[in-house]
């Protein structure tokens, strides 16, 4: 490999990290906090990217602009959903909500699909295609603006659960759920504010993606798994931490991809598998459920 | 030998149970070949999810991957008919089964010391590696073209199959559940610390379960090969398979012996039916399944067929509250 070719991989690498991070730390909120694995994650993904498509195809909405308006209304979309159906078998043993959710994720996807037909759809405007070259490096003025994007939200996040009264009342009902619910805490509207969290995240992140890579209804769930490795990677409960794993993950991924793209997931299975048995709380942090 | 007496309530279930069996042996001749395709399908989802019961209904792990060995089966199946051997369909389907199972030992030795989610998600990714594996060792699989099998097209040479295997899987489910192996399973469901506690060496008995639910998992893989002459990555790896039988062993009733093949004929109701009349949202219906049954009823029909009789017998008083026993048991409030 050429010092070029490493040096575009690496910049590569970190202009995904910001969108890995941002997927992966919806669903390590939600995992962290009510236990659930959230495998219609990637669904939220996907209704984002087609939110942030329709916008900009019908109504000429700027794509940067439309990604307030679509984590909002993933937000709402997230809110209902937990309240009406997750929150009914929250507590149930873990097939159940595994199930549960994997039977939102094919619902969503299949609807989508049905609707908005499964075309590769990608969104471009009059900067799509402009970019910044720093010697052999190139690196697109959308990607960076993603990646800052990614940021600040992760960022944001961060300090709403650290500072914020809602906010502490989350980690608290995800470090004891009883404790929290005598000190006066509405466990309930918690986990439906939680999930909520974790579904504008992902639409924010979907409308991000639908300005970088093309889509079709079917990317969530690698989405999904994706999130999930990066959680393992960083542990649950520790912002900071999704975001170093979304960096070594996206590091891993972009060069095994760049080697060997046909088993780019079996590789990242096997690496998965081996530091779950070695480690299984994570590379660092602490692990809220098991 | 002291005669051991039946009790009423045995005997009935024996007599149905064989009056259902004689029904099943004349389908063949009161169907059309197309509706007797869709029997076969039932009973290989049967075959299936029997064995996903063993090890998510009575071990309690939630396996998702088991598709890796459906895979396997076929592939093994197929590659050892067209062989230069040739080797004949019944060896070749029992090869793919041994070997399926020597697969899931080497991967459940890892893979079953995790937990929870961790291991469902293992077990997600290996159905994808494999599927990754399969598309790639062009020398061996021939890549994403696949490989065309022999071709036999007796519907009824695949229904017998399948129903022998669905007899005999229900045999061995019977039998392995009332064993001490059995009772070793539901104790490490239950609680696996008190389990080895006890003096039950877990390790090797999940992996066991584990590498049974591959044979039955490869027996359906290669009868669905065969059946199907042409097999590929894309359809044999597909996650759907593993969907399908997870929700077939929920419907019915995970950890019972008859639930998994109820589940799979209503599942295959359901689909027959959904198929014919709006093929495109397919998965929109079979997720409103999965949504209806976690919710309402996640113990499987079995269950709600064991209360019924219980109100019938007048032992129990209908309340319809008790469709929502789950949702109270459960939920956050």
């Amino acid at each position: 490999m050429s010092s070029a070719e490493f040096a575009q991989i690496a910049v590569n690498a970190i202009l995904l990290s910001g969108i890995l991070a941002l997927v992966a730390l919806g669903f390590s909120l939600v995992w962290g906090i009510m236990n659930i694995v959230n495998l219609a994650h990637g669904a939220f993904v996907v209704l984002g990217a087609y939110f942030t498509f329709y916008l900009n195809e019908l109504a000429g909405v700027d794509p940067f602009v439309s990604i307030p308006l679509s984590m909002v209304t993933l937000f709402i979309i997230g809110f209902i959903v937990q309240r009406v159906l997750i929150n009914q078998v929250v507590r149930a043993p873990l097939l159940a909500t595994f199930l549960l959710t994997f039977g939102l994720e094919i619902l969503i996807v299949n609807l989508v699909n049905y609707f908005f037909k499964a075309d590769l759809r990608s969104v471009t405007t009059r900067y799509s295609g402009t970019g910044w070259t720093v010697g052999v490096v190139r690196v697109p003025y959308i990607r960076l603006a993603a990646l800052g994007i990614a940021l600040v939200l992760v960022a944001l996040t961060a300090w709403f659960l650290r500072a914020t009264r809602q906010g502490r009342a989350i980690r608290a009902t995800g470090m004891d759920i009883d404790a929290a619910r005598l000190t006066g805490v509405k466990v309930g509207t918690i986990y439906s504010l939680t999930y909520a969290i974790g579904a504008a995240l992902a639409g924010a992140a979907g409308s991000l993606l639908s300005m970088i890579v093309p889509f079709d209804p079917n990317i969530g769930g690698p989405y999904t798994q994706r999130a999930f490795v990066i959680s393992v990677l960083g542990g649950l409960g520790e912002v900071a931490n999704v975001v170093l794993g979304a960096l070594l993950y996206a590091f891993v991924d972009v060069f095994v991809g760049a080697r060997l793209p046909e088993l780019s997931q079996a590789f990242t299975f096997a690496a998965l598998v081996i530091l779950l048995v070695l480690r299984p709380e994570g590379i660092a942090g602490k692990k809220f459920y098991a | 030998m002291p005669e051991r007496k039946l009790s009423r309530r045995q005997v009935i279930a024996a007599a149905s149970i064989l009056v259902l069996l004689v029904a099943l042996l004349f389908v063949p001749k009161f169907r059309s070949e197309y509706e007797l395709l869709n029997y076969t399908r039932f009973l290989i989802l049967a075959l299936m999810a029997q064995g996903w019961n063993l090890i998510g209904g009575y071990t309690g792990y939630a396996a998702f991957g088991n598709v890796a060995f459906f895979g396997i089966g076929a592939y093994t199946t197929g590659l050892l008919m067209i062989s230069k051997w040739a080797v004949p369909f019944f060896p070749a389907m029992f090869c793919g089964a041994i070997l399926a199972a020597l697969v899931a030992v080497v991967i459940g030795l890892p893979v079953l010391r995790l937990k929870g989610h961790y291991f469902a998600i293992a077990t997600l990714g290996v159905a994808e590696a494999t599927r990754e594996i399969a598309d790639t060792w062009d020398s061996v699989t021939q890549g994403s073209t696949g490989i065309d099998l022999p071709v036999r097209s007796e519907g009824e040479f695949f229904y017998y199959s399948a129903l022998a295997l669905v007899v005999l899987g229900v045999i061995a489910t019977a039998l392995l559940v009332r064993s001490k192996l059995g009772y070793a399973w539901v104790a490490i469901r239950e609680d696996q610390d008190a389990a080895r506690m006890l003096g039950i060496n877990t390790t090797p008995l999940k992996v066991l379960a584990f590498a049974l639910s591959a044979v039955f998992a490869a027996l359906a893989g290669g009868l669905t090969a065969y059946q199907n002459i042409h097999v590929t990555p894309g359809d044999f790896f597909k996650l759907e398979y593993t969907l399908q039988m997870i929700i077939a062993t929920i419907i019915g009733g995970s950890g019972t012996i008859f639930g998994p093949v109820l589940g799979a004929g209503v599942y295959q109701l359901l689909s027959t039916y959904v198929w014919t009349k709006f093929i495109e949202l397919h998965p929109t219906v079979l997720g409103l399944i999965i949504i209806f049954f976690i919710i309402f009823a996640p113990r499987g029909l079995m269950s709600l067929v064991s209360e019924g009789l219980k109100v019938v017998r007048g032992q129990k008083r209908f309340r319809w509250q008790g469709l929502l026993a789950n949702v109270r048991a459960h939920r956050v409030t």
